[in-house]
């Protein structure tokens, strides 16, 4: 919204600077954006809040200026003539509902022309251009009081005047001479044959006012500000006059309005006064009066007014202010302001007119919290620990597409009703669909090292249940680890949760080759798996990744205290053994062995040496383990540890498709 | 007698020069100090001399044999060093550490600050309700953020809160933590929130918001200012200020935004605060009584105040990040310029 300085001189004739003005109303809410000098005039763009429709007016900032530089608005509302009635034009409101009144007034005999300078000049330093003289005053009254009027050529409207609903189909030539196809969700005004204009949005041609024109029909009214904003946005205009009814106007001030461009249109075209005419009532006037005590409001606030202070303040706002006791308040806000309805919005008049700055800083008593929760630091740490092993957190998207998880075979996705891409149409049931994203999107600029974690929630409908649920996923290339670092990362993230009686568990899963589930007292609180080729080449990922996923919530529910555990300071003594595996023993079954043969004496054991033969035809696979023997009580002697371990080498070679090398 | 020693001392000084290695040390220790050196041998003849000689022999044998151990200690230490002299000028090994996104960062550092002075996190839900996102929030029902512009709506069949959606702020969380805990609350809530507008440098239909607020006996305007004065400082660093400008949320009466001295130019306006001084960092005000009376509390008797404030916004003014996409983007060129900030 522009406005200007001489404008504004209008009604309150004040020496503060420009820039001064900017502050003090800048302060006051109303934010001015930018000042530009024109001439002798300064050009005001300010950012006009929803809940100020008055301050899409010269009226209403001169008021407020007037009220935050410590002063009170000195102004005549002059007298409205509503004579001579207004005969032979009809007019028709269909729904009260969306034109609630609608005032016109005949002027004859009017002489188009151009207007004189200083019309001119208030119109465009406002940001309107000038047409003609009856046109510019239309916009000179709407800046003025901020209610859009809008002139007809009275001779060209034929018949009554209808304000009604489009009808489907029904098109319109603007006065942008562009053609708008309108539903019904437009409102149109219109006469027996077509329509005239789009109600609170545009003019139409048909009935534009040109140097030709002799008779005008002045259109005066207060549509439904919801009928305007779904009108404009349907054909996809935006206007000065469907600005100010989409965020209301006055009652009051339209006549004063309609009645100016009428004195106006006499004075500067030699128009004729040919009739009034009124349909509709106006809206029962909201300002009643409001009711607070003294300490209230300074409780509200934090200050100590006093109440000639108080009453000071909000007398310069243009609010009647009685006082009873020195304390209690019954003030009533002036007619213009609709949005001042409880005494916490005179609670913020007083702070805006005392200045928002001035308030003092305090720190509130907090006490202790009776709630808390408790998964959110359980994340924050998960995060910590998770970066400390060595990967980067990402933040992905919560959109995905319906196609996508279709490809990984889910039916209980949550779609969206107004999605802006199909790319983005439904809400991801897993973090696998994001992820995969980035680790292509690194691959692409060739960055390496991608290790990567997301904790975020999922999403997806479960019978009639809404489900929206904390997940951890990991990421990896086969360059950066592959499937066994993420192993080691399950293995790890197990240590931190403390979860000691897990299992990994072979599994098959869609869309995974090399499955494994992390099973602990008989649930499934995690997965980990390659993604297999088919699935790779549907999500448009080339190179080959290991994903895990972890459900945070069963997490949280098996993970357990830390507590100190005494242990063994006797001597590890380690003996080592090399087998030959035949490809279809599954190293568990080894481990098994190892676990069942060595029992108590086992401290541990690793793999030195894995030889994986490049020719796929070797049935073998050479592992050469290092297994470490310990006794809790004593120190194992040199022929213990070698009993035990021939006892381990002979299980072992015992078993089928295992030798000893 | 004299004269060996003499000549011993001038063999040795000739040797030592020319060893350059540690075998050839130890040879000469052997050759000088060991059993059966030269020294030794003249050491044995002692008791064979007067009184007068064994005591000025003896002393200048020992003398010789103290000066060949320091010699050869010294030269020994010498070697030692040398072998294990490295290139210190040979690049570093790499060594690899994740971090934390800073998105994740920023929201946990603002959340810890408020931590500190009692309050406490509550995270909320993504999918809300037409009650939670708005009508309890005072948003009525023909307001313009209500609109499928500005919000994404799911496709679930609707119940008796209304529509759902998918929260278009975190004001939401204030509504949940109200209806289900008793007062008095100090809560911070941070989280996702998506609107549908077009990804650009600085829009995305998913970004990250944080949302606190207070509800007690006597919470006032002032504790607010605050409240927010301490985030400011102890986040951006103690020589910014705030400014409170008042606005308009339907969910707070008084309604202000808040603006911060602009930390590039320190006040004086640049290209980053569009010569204004003040970077906008967030909206706040005292609770609305009727979002009170919503979540069952009586505005007579308790009062509080709101804020909230976009994490990508603030990470961007912070870092001097210009384009929003970058967060999304997870490319580890940027992933790994900030560590645990």
């Amino acid at each position: 919204m522009k406005f200007s300085l001489n404008f504004l001189k209008e009604f309150f004739d004040t020496r503060i600077s420009p820039q001064r003005i900017a502050h003090i109303l800048t302060m006051g809410g109303l934010e001015i954006e930018s000042i530009e000098q024109v001439g002798d005039d300064y050009i005001f763009t300010a950012e006009v809040t929803s809940n100020r429709y008055d301050w899409l007016s010269i009226f209403g900032i001169a008021y407020e200026l007037a009220g935050l530089s410590g002063k009170k608005l000195k102004f005549n509302l002059p007298k409205i003539i509503r004579t001579p009635h207004l005969k032979g034009v009809r007019i028709n409101i269909e729904d009260k509902k969306d034109c609630m009144v609608y005032i016109a007034r005949l002027i004859k005999n009017v002489e188009i022309k151009t207007s004189p300078i200083w019309l001119k000049e208030r119109v465009k330093n406002c940001g309107i251009n000038t047409v003609n003289n009856v046109v510019d005053i239309t916009n000179y009254c709407m800046l003025k009081w901020g209610n859009p009027l809008h002139a007809f050529d009275f001779d060209k409207i034929e018949g009554d005047i209808y304000i009604r609903r489009a009808k489907k189909g029904e098109s319109f030539v603007g006065l942008d001479d562009k053609e708008y196809v309108l539903t019904e969700d437009n409102l149109v005004i219109s006469d027996d044959k077509k329509v005239i204009a789009l109600a609170g949005v545009m003019g139409a041609k048909s009935t534009e006012v040109d140097f030709t024109t002799k008779n005008i029909l002045l259109e005066a009214a207060i549509f439904s500000p919801l009928r305007i904003r779904r009108s404009r946005r349907s054909v996809g205009l935006d206007t000065e006059s469907s600005y100010r009814f989409e965020r209301n106007v006055s009652d009051r001030l339209l006549e004063v309005a309609s009645y100016e461009a009428l004195r106006l249109i006499s004075q500067i075209c030699n128009g004729i006064n040919a009739g009034y005419k009124k349909t509709g009532r106006n809206r029962p006037s909201f300002s009643k009066t409001i009711s607070f005590d003294l300490s209230q409001l300074n409780r509200h606030i934090g200050e100590a007014f006093s109440s000639f202070k108080v009453e000071r303040i909000l007398t310069n706002f243009g609010f009647k202010v009685k006082i009873k006791n020195k304390k209690e308040f019954s003030v009533v806000p002036p007619f213009f302001r609709l949005d001042v309805r409880l005494k916490e919005d005179v609670f913020e008049e007083v702070a805006r007119g005392w200045g928002y700055n001035r308030i003092k800083e305090e720190l509130p008593p907090v006490k202790p919290q009776k709630t808390k929760d408790e998964l959110y630091s359980f994340k924050q740490k998960l995060r910590s620990f998770l970066a400390n092993l060595g990967l980067n957190e990402i933040v992905t998207y919560s959109l995905t597409s319906d196609n996508k998880l279709s490809v990984l075979g889910e039916k209980s996705f949550i779609g969206l009703d107004n999605p802006l891409r199909v790319q983005e149409n439904a809400l991801r049931t897993t973090l696998l669909l994001g992820m995969v994203e980035c680790i292509q999107h690194n691959i692409n600029q060739k960055n390496d090292n991608l290790k990567f974690f997301e904790i975020a929630n999922i999403y997806r409908k479960d019978n009639n249940a809404i489900v929206e649920q904390p997940f951890l996923g990991c990421i990896v290339d086969e360059e950066s680890g592959g499937f066994y670092y993420l192993k080691g990362v399950a293995q790890k993230i197990l240590e931190f949760l403390n979860i000691k009686d897990f299992i990994f568990l072979e599994a098959k899963e869609e869309c995974f080759l090399n499955t494994l589930r992390i099973v602990t007292k008989e649930k499934c609180i995690g997965t980990l798996g390659v993604l297999d080729r088919e699935t790779l080449q549907k999500v448009n990922v080339k190179s080959k990744v290991s994903f895990f996923e972890l459900d945070i919530n069963m997490a949280y529910k098996f993970k357990k205290e830390f507590k100190y555990s005494p242990f063994s300071r006797y001597p590890v003594i380690y003996r080592d053994v090399s087998l030959g595996i035949k490809k279809d023993v599954k190293f568990m079954e080894i481990e098994n062995i190892i676990r069942g043969c060595v029992k108590e004496f086992l401290h541990h054991y690793r793999i030195l040496d894995i030889y994986r033969s490049k020719d796929l035809s070797e049935e073998f696979l050479a592992v050469t383990l290092r297994v470490f023997y310990q006794a809790k009580d004593r120190t194992l002697t040199s022929c213990e540890v070698d009993d035990l371990h021939f006892k381990l080498r002979e299980k072992l070679a015992h078993r089928e498709g295992v030798v000893l090398r | 007698m004299h004269e060996d020693i003499k000549s011993i001392e001038r063999e040795f000084a000739e040797e030592i020069e020319k060893v350059s290695s540690l075998q050839e040390i130890e040879k000469l220790r052997i050759k000088y100090l060991g059993r059966k050196s030269v020294i030794n041998q003249l050491f044995s003849k002692i008791p064979h001399l007067s009184k007068e000689e064994k005591a000025s022999f003896g002393r200048n044998l020992n003398i010789l044999k103290q000066k060949i151990t320091e010699c050869i200690d010294s030269k020994v230490s010498l070697f030692r060093d040398k072998e294990e002299k490295i290139d210190v000028t040979f690049p570093a090994e790499g060594i690899y550490f994740g971090r934390k996104h800073i998105l994740t960062s920023v929201s946990e550092e603002i959340c810890n600050i408020f931590e500190k002075i009692g309050f406490v996190v509550v995270e909320g839900k993504e999918i809300e309700d037409e009650w939670h996102n708005f009508t309890a929030l005072n948003i009525p029902l023909e307001h313009p953020s209500r609109e499928a512009f500005d919000t994404f709506y799911l496709k679930l069949p609707q119940d008796d809160k209304g529509k759902y959606l998918l929260r278009s702020h975190t004001s939401p969380s204030q509504i949940r933590v109200m209806e289900n805990t008793s007062l008095p609350l100090a809560v911070i809530s941070p989280g996702r929130v998506y609107r549908p507008d077009k990804v650009d440098a600085s829009h995305s239909f998913m970004f990250f918001q944080i949302e606190g607020f207070c509800v007690d006996k006597c919470i006032s305007f002032s504790h607010l200012k605050g409240v927010l004065l301490y985030f400011a400082k102890s986040f951006f660093g103690d020589d910014v200020s705030l400014r409170f400008r008042p606005h308009f949320f339907p969910f707070t009466e008084p309604s202000a935004e808040v603006d911060i001295s602009c930390m590039i130019c320190k006040g004086k306006g640049c290209s980053v605060c569009s010569r204004k001084g003040w970077l906008e960092i967030l909206g706040c005000g005292m609770i609305h009584p009727k979002v009170l009376k919503h979540c069952g509390i009586n505005p007579n008797k308790y009062s509080g105040f709101a804020f909230g404030m976009g994490v990508d916004r603030i990470a961007m003014l912070k870092y001097g990040i210009n384009d929003i996409r970058l967060f999304y983007e997870n490319d580890t060129r940027f992933l790994r310029q900030f560590y645990e900030v």
